[in-house]
This record gives C-alpha cells, sequence and structure tokens, in this order.
C-alpha cells in the first residue's frame, strides 16, 4: 500500500504511498489521543495500551518476517528480555525506570543481535525452531532458578525472580501526579513509545535498508549479487526490531508492575503471529489492523463464554484460508483493482 | 430452587451466618424488590484450571442463593458476574477485574485462584477502592500487603499462605515417626517442584526448614509446568531411594500421571503431594495406583458434622461428582465478606474508600467459622491465619489437613490435625 503511487477513486487525485500513510497515520493519531477524552472507562483504557504493546510487537515482528524474510519465534523471548532487564536494573541497582526502559531495550538489542549471529547460516523453518529454542532455553534457565539469592521477608528470592518473577520494582509515577486519572498517563507514555516504534520502522523501511530487507527476502542471490551484504542486514534487522520490541517489554512490565516466566508462553506468541496474519504479514498497517480486529472480536465475544476461543480460532483460520495477504492486502488488492 | 425453610433446615454449616444475616435482614426491604449488589469473580474458567475455575463458580452460585434466601444483604440481593481468566497472568487478570468493576461496578470481587499475576489484583483493587478476596495461597501476598497496609487494606486471602506448607509437612512427618506410625528407612526427602510460584515456594519452605526438622534433601527437581512426562525425574528418585517423595506440583492429571508410573517399580517412600489429590480427576485419572498418596491443603471443606449441609447441598446441587473442597473456598470468602458488609452497614460500590474500608474493618473483626475451619486475618499479611504452624488454638486459625487415599470408593480420610482428624494413617501398599 505505501510502496507504489495510487488514486483514491473518489477524489480523484492521485496520492503517493507515503502520502497515503501520512493520511492514515493522522487520522489514528488523532482518534488515539483522542480516546482518553473520550473513554471513561479505566478497564477501556487498559486495553488500549494492551493493544498498543501488542501492536508493537507484532509491527516489530512484521519487520522481521514479513519484510526480511526472517521467520523468527523468538519474538516474545526478546519481549521478555526487554521487560526482565528493566525489572531487574530497577529491582537491583534502584535505576530510574524510564533509563530502565531504555537499558532493557538495548539489552534486548544485544540479545537479538546475538540471535542473529547464531541463526545467519541458517534459513526459513530452521531460524524459526532455532529461535524457538532460545526462547524456551531462556524460559527454563529462568523457571528452574531456585536457588535463593536474598531474603525478602521470610521467603528467598532468586537472582531471576525464578518461577514468581519481578513486581514492584517501580512505575511511571502516574498514580503520584494523576491521581485516579493514572491509566491516562500510562497511555500517553505507551502511545508515544508506539508512535516512536511505527516512525522509525517507516523510515527504515522506505530508506535503503527497508529496500535491502525485501530483497533478500524476495531473492537472496539476487540481491547478495546486487552488493547487499547479508551478514550485516541480518543482524541489523534483528537489532533493530529488538530495540522497540524490547523497550515494550520493559513498557509493558513497567505497566503491571509485574514481569514473570508465563510472557515466555506460547499462547502470547501465537497471538502477536496471529495479528500479523490476520492484519497483514508484509504490509506496514497489517499489524495495527491486527491487534484492531483480534482486540474488538475478543471483547465481542467475551459474552459467550466458551465459544470465545473458538470463535477467535475461526476468524484467524478464515484469515489464513480466504486472505493470504491478510485485511490489508486484501483491501490493497481490491483497491488497485478498482484504480485499473 | 432453595426457600429459607430448607435451607435453615438442611445447612447447619453456614447456620450462624444464615441466623446472623437474616437477623440483620429483619427490618429491611424484600430482597426480591431491591437494586441486586453485583458480585463480581474473575475464575479461570477455560485453560488448564477450568475444573476448578468451574467449582470457584459453583462456590459462590451456592452462597449466593443462601444468601439471598434470607433476605441478601441488608435486603438488597446479589448478582454474580464472572469474567473469564483462562490462561491467567498478569495482564489478563488485572483486566478482568477492571472489567467486572467498570461493567458491572462490583463492590467485592471474590476469586478463586489465578496464577503468574504477581499478585497485581491487589492493585487494581486498591485503585478502584473495591474489596478483593482470593484464594491464590501466595506468601507474595503478605509481602506486598505489608509494604504499603494503608493501600491494600482491601485485598483479603482467604487461605494461609503456601509457606506455611514447608514446616507443616516435616512437622507432620515427625508426628507419624514419633508415634510409631512409620519408621522410615532413612531422613531423606526427595523433593520435586513445577515451575510455578505456588510449587516453588513449597519445595524451598521444605528445603528450608529441613535441617531443623532433622530431614536431609536428597534431591531437588524442577520440572516443566504442566508436565506428565515422569521417567526422568524417577529415575533419579530411584537412583537414591528417599523415606519421603514430596511432590509440590498441583495439577491433579499430572500428579495421577506420576502415580501410574512409579507403581511398576516403586521405591520404599511415602508419597506426598499438594492440593491435585483433592481433586476427582487424581483418582479417577490414577485409579489404584493413587491408593496410600497423602496430600495436604491450608484450605478444604472439612469432613465434619458442622459441613455436612453444604456438602450435601453441594453435591445435590451441582451433581456426585463435584468438588465441593475447591467450591467451599469461595463459598465461605463470600459468606464472610456478606456478613461483614452487612455488619458495616452496607456493600458499598467501587471509588467509596469509606465503605470499603468499614467492611475491611469489618472482615478483620470477624471470626467466621465455615466449612473450611475459622478464618480469621493475620493483621501482619492480612491472610488467614493457619493451625497448628501459625497458632496452637484450633479455634483461631485454619486447619492445615493432611489427608490420605485409603479406600478408593470413599473420600479420603483426614488424618491429621488430631482435632479434626476421621482415621488414621495406613503404610500405603507399595511401603514394606
Amino acid at each position: 500500500m505505501s510502496d507504489t503511487t495510487q488514486t483514491l477513486p473518489k477524489a480523484g487525485k492521485t496520492l503517493s504511498g507515503g502520502r497515503i500513510d501520512l493520511l492514515i497515520a493522522a487520522l489514528l493519531l488523532a482518534m488515539a489521543i483522542a480516546a482518553p477524552f473520550v473513554i471513561e472507562s479505566r478497564y477501556m483504557m487498559g486495553q488500549l495500551i494492551l493493544g498498543l504493546f501488542w501492536a508493537s510487537v507484532a509491527v516489530q515482528w512484521n519487520l522481521l518476517f514479513g519484510y526480511a524474510g526472517v521467520f523468527s519465534l523468538g519474538q516474545m523471548a526478546v519481549f521478555a528480555v526487554g521487560g526482565y532487564a528493566t525489572a531487574m536494573l530497577a529491582y537491583y541497582l534502584d535505576l530510574n525506570i524510564f533509563l530502565a526502559i531504555a537499558a532493557g531495550a538495548v539489552i534486548a538489542t544485544v540479545f537479538s543481535a546475538l540471535v542473529g549471529l547464531a541463526c545467519l547460516r541458517l534459513q526459513g523453518v530452521y531460524v524459526a525452531l532455532l529461535t524457538y529454542a532460545i526462547a524456551q532455553v531462556i524460559y527454563l534457565l529462568i523457571v528452574t532458578d531456585t536457588n535463593c539469592f536474598e531474603m525478602v521477608g521470610t521467603t528467598c528470592r532468586q537472582f531471576t525472580g525464578g518461577a514468581t518473577g519481578f513486581a514492584r520494582f517501580g512505575d511511571f509515577g502516574m498514580r503520584a501526579i494523576l491521581k485516579g486519572d493514572w491509566i491516562k498517563g500510562n497511555y500517553a507514555i505507551v502511545l508515544g513509545c508506539f508512535v516512536l516504534s511505527m516512525l522509525v520502522s517507516w523510515i527504515i523501511l522506505h530508506g535503503p535498508m527497508g529496500l535491502a530487507f525485501k530483497a533478500l527476502r524476495d531473492n537472496q542471490a539476487y540481491a547478495v549479487a546486487r552488493g547487499i551484504n547479508r551478514f550485516h542486514t541480518q543482524l541489523l534487522v534483528f537489532g533493530l526490531s529488538a530495540f522497540f520490541t524490547g523497550m515494550t517489554g520493559g513498557l509493558y512490565a513497567t505497566h503491571f508492575q509485574a514481569i514473570g516466566p508465563g510472557i515466555f508462553s506460547i499462547s502470547s506468541l501465537l497471538f502477536i503471529l496471529a495479528i500479523a496474519v490476520v492484519g497483514g504479514v508484509g504490509t506496514f498497517w497489517g499489524p495495527v489492523v491486527g491487534t484492531i480486529v483480534l482486540m474488538v472480536a475478543d471483547e465481542l465475544m467475551r459474552e459467550v463464554g466458551s465459544f470465545r476461543s473458538i470463535g477467535l480460532g475461526l476468524i484467524i483460520a478464515f484469515a489464513v484460508v480466504a486472505l493470504p495477504r491478510g485485511l490489508v492486502g486484501r483491501f490493497s488488492d481490491i483497491f488497485h483493482k478498482h484504480k485499473s | 430452587m432453595i426457600n429459607r425453610r430448607s435451607l435453615l433446615r438442611n445447612s447447619l454449616a453456614s447456620g450462624a451466618g444464615l441466623s446472623l444475616l437474616a437477623g440483620m435482614n429483619a427490618s429491611t426491604a424484600n430482597a426480591a424488590d431491591a437494586e441486586p449488589i453485583p458480585i463480581g469473580a474473575a475464575l479461570p474458567m477455560s485453560g488448564t484450571a477450568a475444573a476448578d475455575g468451574i467449582e470457584f463458580k459453583n462456590g459462590l452460585d451456592l452462597a449466593i442463593e443462601e444468601i439471598n434466601a434470607v433476605g441478601g444483604i441488608l435486603g438488597r440481593p446479589l448478582e454474580l458476574h464472572i469474567e473469564d481468566t483462562a490462561e491467567m497472568g498478569a495482564d489478563v487478570v488485572s483486566q478482568a477485574m477492571q472489567r467486572l468493576i467498570d461493567r458491572y461496578g462490583t463492590p467485592v470481587i471474590v476469586n478463586g485462584y489465578n496464577y503468574g499475576t504477581n499478585m497485581v489484583e491487589m492493585d487494581v483493587a486498591a485503585d478502584s477502592d473495591v474489596i478483593f478476596i482470593h484464594y491464590n495461597t501466595l506468601i507474595s501476598h503478605n509481602n506486598k500487603f505489608k509494604e504499603d497496609p494503608d493501600r491494600y487494606y482491601g485485598s483479603f486471602q482467604g487461605d494461609p499462605p503456601e509457606y506455611y506448607y514447608g514446616p507443616g509437612l516435616l512437622s507432620y512427618l515427625n508426628g507419624l515417626i514419633d508415634s510409631g506410625q512409620w519408621e522410615p528407612a532413612n531422613r531423606k526427602i526427595a523433593l520435586v517442584a513445577s515451575s510455578v510460584e505456588y510449587s516453588i515456594v513449597i519445595a524451598n519452605a521444605v528445603r528450608e526448614f529441613a535441617d531443623q526438622y532433622g530431614w536431609e534433601i536428597s534431591l531437588y527437581e524442577t520440572v516443566q509446568f504442566p508436565t506428565n512426562q515422569w521417567g526422568p525425574t524417577l529415575a533419579k528418585i530411584r537412583q537414591d531411594e528417599p523415606a519421603v517423595i514430596a511432590v509440590t506440583h498441583f495439577l491433579p492429571q499430572d500428579l495421577a500421571a506420576f502415580m501410574t508410573q512409579f507403581i511398576p517399580q516403586p521405591t520404599n517412600s511415602l508419597v506426598y503431594m499438594q492440593y491435585g489429590p483433592s481433586l476427582p480427576a487424581f483418582k479417577e485419572i490414577g485409579g489404584e495406583s493413587v491408593k496410600g498418596v497423602v496430600y495436604s491443603t491450608v484450605v478444604g471443606c472439612l469432613p465434619d458434622d458442622f459441613s455436612e449441609g453444604f456438602r450435601t447441598a453441594y453435591r445435590e446441587k451441582f451433581g456426585p461428582t463435584a468438588a465441593y473442597l475447591t467450591g467451599s473456598q469461595t463459598y465461605d470468602g463470600l459468606w464472610k465478606w456478606a456478613l461483614s458488609a452487612a455488619i458495616a452497614g452496607g456493600a458499598g460500590e467501587p471509588y467509596d474508600g469509606d465503605q470499603a474500608r468499614a467492611v475491611s474493618a469489618s472482615m478483620n473483626r470477624l471470626i467466621y467459622r465455615g466449612v473450611n475451619g475459622i478464618c480469621r486475618f493475620d493483621p501482619e499479611g492480612q491472610s488467614a491465619y493457619t493451625f497448628p504452624a501459625q497458632t496452637p488454638d484450633a479455634s483461631l486459625g485454619m486447619p492445615h489437613q493432611f489427608l490420605q487415599h485409603q479406600d478408593l470408593t470413599q473420600d479420603p480420610v483426614l488424618v491429621a490435625p488430631p482435632a479434626y482428624a476421621k482415621g488414621s494413617f495406613i503404610l500405603p501398599p507399595w511401603m514394606s
């Protein structure tokens, strides 16, 4: 949608992909900014924040898989590393929470780059297997850490938090400033970081780096023959996607004031993949649309009890069968067909 | 449908509460005409803990039916609203609770357990000034409460923390030896924990106190949660036979699988397990292999005359295989809150801090004898006191019950503490 010059049929004017993106971004941003002024429910604000977290992780995974063609299943591990690093730095070193989040993002980047190095000689499903295996190893190292690192009251705490994880290591400070409206303050911080991650992703994708990602995805041999360094490019995409994923992990941990090994669960990872699949893998707005669709559908199906999971499963199955390029891809196809 | 007469006749367990509540309701309007009080519950109705989630809901349904039959709370009937927490976790559970508060205006949320939450539920309750009662059975509740008692005034753990399973088990084992009921081959314990907070904290507490009670931990094995592949763990146990195998993992189907894989080549060890054997699925899946297993729980319906009415009513309403041991938790929790709210002059509503604090104070003052025993809150951590590890007075703490599967056609036998015991420990069939 953002790579070609397109015509809006009704207006009859030609708009570049960049301008359409700008238009969509302005519309979504206006809605996002207006949300805290029109939504009174703390629950709904919480859902919006949760949506921003999942959208952010899905956007970064989309960068990795949708644009660079690296099928990584270690995305939630990177997210967890960011969250854990933030929590541990704030807990053990009493670091300011915003500095801890930034440091957590850097640590996640280093971690992801190392994973990227390990994956350099692999392709396709083997990358998926290795990245998933690494995520599971970290999970097991954490949950099997039972050695007492320090005593907290009458119980011992493991260095990694063990099966318990970390809690009460700090927050955004919004409760002290905004009292009952603290969640709106948290929302503003999370939204700001999400906008930043989208902006950086857009800039990368529309620059030479983005073209290199896509070239390697579409025809690796040809791309290498044209002078694209696979080693540097793959390392770069692992690192770039990890910075914002790790930052989101830190924001998640701080917002909920808790992070535990449950975040490594396969269900969280599958939800992120489902978001990208429903919205459209390899499309800029796909993860955002996927998040909106799945979260709204989940909300609407809350009243149907056990059919909720079945309903979500059907939506994902439908998207895989009927919308191989996701909702955004489908919309884009219709748009182009109508134009021609 | 329960009417007032049949209720008063049959339910010995809640008799005192019923009379008290009925008395307080005497001067108020008919419950059916008044605006209902919404009661919230964030329960795992789907996913791995769904069996327990359903029982937690059953306990609430029964309590609500009984409370409404005597006029609700000061003339207002109760109405239950459930949010499914599925696979649980901090984000899911806190959002589920917030939804109950925002959508239904619940002044109280009575959960069973949700794991992986790091007790973030307490923040939701504190931010919204609602009363929150749960059965997570975690010492982290107490630790968090201690950090800021004024903020977490409304959060109550209806049972004692898991930490007390540690000294409780060791004390029970020594009691068996001292009374001549069992002669262990050695003083070794093999600890098998799964990778969740509840299980790890119990295993660590056993390890922490083992030396003090004259025991040695010969194996400390952590397995994935959930798991049913026990081969590697059993191989390690068989290499160095311990006197006791203590499995602190708690899912009934996994524990039953442990026994079916243990029995073909057993060791001369007493097998102790956590919580899961109290559920019907353990016996159904494990069959004959579970005979002789000892387990304990710091919360569960007592097999005494006092709770007979509850047990009968529960199985009549929810079927003969319904696990009243689980449903009894939320049942007692809601009853204690209902009485406290009536004493405090009403349930209040979210963001009404004054009334919520009045109800909280009332809950702390009220020593309630429920079907699980005594619920009296420890002011240091706002969890129920445990007997005998925390208080030597059986009338002031919830009994830490030790039970054994002896006759599979009957319910497990309560073998300790002596004040409540209905039978004696017998040597399991695989032990010489």
